[in-house]
């Protein structure tokens, strides 16, 4: 037991840490670049259109008081919830984004869980034939997928299923004036596109790890045990080598986590789906940049927290720090 | 070379393919293109005998575009990987040569800015800095090195017990001498490897922030061309010979350099052999 209590302590100090570490970024980015950091602060289009609001504000937010101070009243306020004031959307921060980052998420969960299962079913596949041409087909097709811009593979989607075939909506999330059953299938209809795009990511992504983990585990003295002894092909598969090969993936689901929510950043904008994406899209067309840090902020602290949770996943099923017995 | 010349499969075959194909517009980029990528002329041409991708919303012709484009990515690709791979290799270095309190420290942050969701704070970084090809590259730099830094490292700490090491060590030679003149040299094969990913990496990343309106709006990239297609109607006109070029340029080039990279990095596993300088 104390092994794991030990391996949970470590990780949250780490965590801790990266989560410091990225508040305190947010804090110094503005002052350290060159040029008012008023601007940097307020976003510019209130900087620009009326200075004499601009004086009060300065006052208001205590940027005349020495950064030491100005620091403490930063961390104060986030404590409190509090990510400051968008003056493009004339909203405090965190009320934009808790309403936008809803839509992130409703594309986000399944592309994450079909990326996962895709990806990890067809890398097994290719890491169990490795070397045939099954392998070599599904692995050039991954590759190039892999290769491919996000939101340029977004925009092909529309261009064919959308646009020419006429088969899905071309953009937003719904068409509007409807209610209860038919709305959430009108919802479902526009995500088709956009979920199967990041779906395709997030395969090509847990593929590549899955196959390299499946080719590596079968080399394994125990593989060749359990076939010396004689099982047949499906249990070394499923019994011994699947099983070993999939408690990595915990960990990379969690760090994949990351990568697709940079991607669905990206997808949305091509579809206008009104999340994340879209919102952070006008907020560098504005130069809005409370706006900007609060949704960094709380893009980062989602991905801490989701590969936190992978952590004491990982700890509750693996038997080598559950049991405390060290490998 | 032999033994790389003998390994050399078909996909990486094909990666130098691309590659060079790429170089080779780039390198010649005004021979090969049939107009000034900057000169207007009249819009929203579709393809046709004299501009043969079209031209797009001020008349200026897109496969010239495409043609000169290919430096800007290409460049901003090399850059930023060369910037990403040179810090990823110094922190893998130190880390696994000096070991103890350095390692904990060097790896404990390589771990953080792993976990740092890269994109958005990149987004951060550019929309506070001027836009400009040069802080792309620092900024895709600077957050690229963590998977560098990890695979030096393990490569480092394999390689310092080893007896050429020790013998240098016992000559009396300096760490940074040893780290320098006897470990780097045998790291350099990982490090290609990473390099070669890291500017596929780097292009998609460029072409992302390009997208986002984050690009240099003097030099016209790949992703800069996609961006204007996108922000400026092309998409939702269905001009789709303003879109589709950039777009298959911009995963072919980094298709090519996935398949080297790939290839190297598998070389590399098979291959466990030290060549002790």
């Amino acid at each position: 037991m104390t092994d794991r209590t030990g391996y949970l302590a470590c990780q949250s100090l780490r965590y801790a840490i990266s989560l410091f570490i990225i508040v305190t970024l947010v804090f110094l980015i503005p002052r350290m670049m060159p040029g008012d950091p008023f601007i940097s602060l307020l976003g510019e289009e209130v900087y620009y259109r009326s200075p004499e609001l601009v004086e009060g504000l300065k006052a208001q937010y205590g940027l005349d008081r020495p950064i030491a101070e100005q620091y403490l009243s930063y961390l104060n306020n986030l404590a409190k919830g509090n990510l400051g004031y968008s003056f493009h959307y004339s909203q405090p921060v965190w009320e934009v984004i808790a309403y936008k980052m809803k839509w992130t998420f409703v594309l986000l969960i399944p592309s994450v869980i079909l990326g996962a299962i895709f990806g990890i079913v067809m890398g097994a596949a290719a890491g169990w034939w490795r070397g045939s041409g099954r392998d070599t087909g599904i692995t050039s097709l991954f590759l190039f997928i892999y290769s491919l811009p996000h939101y340029w593979l977004a925009m092909l989607s529309v261009l064919i299923f959308a646009f020419c075939l006429e088969l899905f909506p071309l953009s937003g999330i719904t068409g509007g004036g409807l209610a209860g059953l038919a709305k959430l299938r009108d919802v479902l209809w526009h995500m088709a596109l956009p979920v199967s795009v990041l779906t395709l990511f997030g395969a090509a992504y847990n593929f590549f790890i899955m196959r390299s983990s499946v080719v590596q585990i079968s080399g394994e003295g125990f593989v060749l045990t359990a076939r010396a002894k004689g099982l047949r092909e499906r249990d070394v598969l499923f019994k011994h080598v699947l099983r070993n090969a999939m408690l990595p993936l915990v960990t990379v689901i969690a760090l994949d986590f990351g990568f697709m929510v940079s991607g669905a950043l990206l997808v949305e904008i091509v579809f206008s789906w009104g999340g994340m994406g879209t919102l952070i899209y006008d907020a560098v067309f504005a130069r809005d940049y409370p706006l900007l840090h609060g949704s960094f902020l709380v893009i980062a602290a989602c991905v801490l927290a989701a590969n936190f949770l992978a952590d004491l996943l990982y700890a509750v099923l693996d038997p080598r720090i559950r049991g405390g017995v060290q490998a | 070379m032999n033994e790389f010349a003998r390994n050399l499969s078909w996909p990486v075959l094909f990666g130098l393919l691309l590659l060079s194909l790429f170089m080779i517009l780039a390198a010649l980029a005004p021979l090969i293109a049939p107009y000034d990528p900057w000169e207007p002329g009249r819009p929203f041409l579709p393809p046709s005998g004299t501009h043969p991708f079209g031209t797009n919303d001020i008349g200026q012709d897109i496969f010239s575009e495409l043609v000169f484009g290919a430096r800007i990515s290409l460049f901003v690709g090399f850059f930023a990987s060369f910037v990403s791979v040179a810090i990823g290799t110094l922190i893998g270095l130190f880390s696994g040569y000096l070991r103890g309190a350095a390692d904990e420290v060097l790896m404990g942050a390589t771990d953080i800015v792993l976990i740092i969701p890269a994109l958005p704070l990149m987004i951060i970084l550019a929309a506070h800095t001027s836009p400009s090809i040069w802080n792309i590259v620092i900024v895709i730099g600077a957050l690229w090195w963590t998977s560098t830094a990890r695979v030096v490292r393990s490569r480092v700490l394999q390689l310092r017990e080893m007896p050429f090491v020790e013998a240098a060590r016992g000559l009396g030679a300096g760490d940074c001498y040893i780290v320098f003149k006897h470990i780097l040299p045998n790291t350099l094969q990982v490090i290609m490897a990473k390099f070669i990913l890291a500017v596929a990496g780097a292009m998609l990343t460029e072409a992302s922030l390009s997208f986002l309106g984050l690009g240099d709006s003097m030099q016209k990239s790949w992703g800069m061309m996609l961006s204007y297609a996108f922000s400026r109607g092309g998409f939702i006109n269905g001009y789709w010979w303003w879109y589709l070029p950039p777009g298959i340029c911009i995963s072919l080039a980094v298709l090519g350099f996935v398949l080297i990279g790939f290839g190297l990095e598998e070389l590399n596993q098979d291959e466990t052999a030290v060549n002790p300088l």
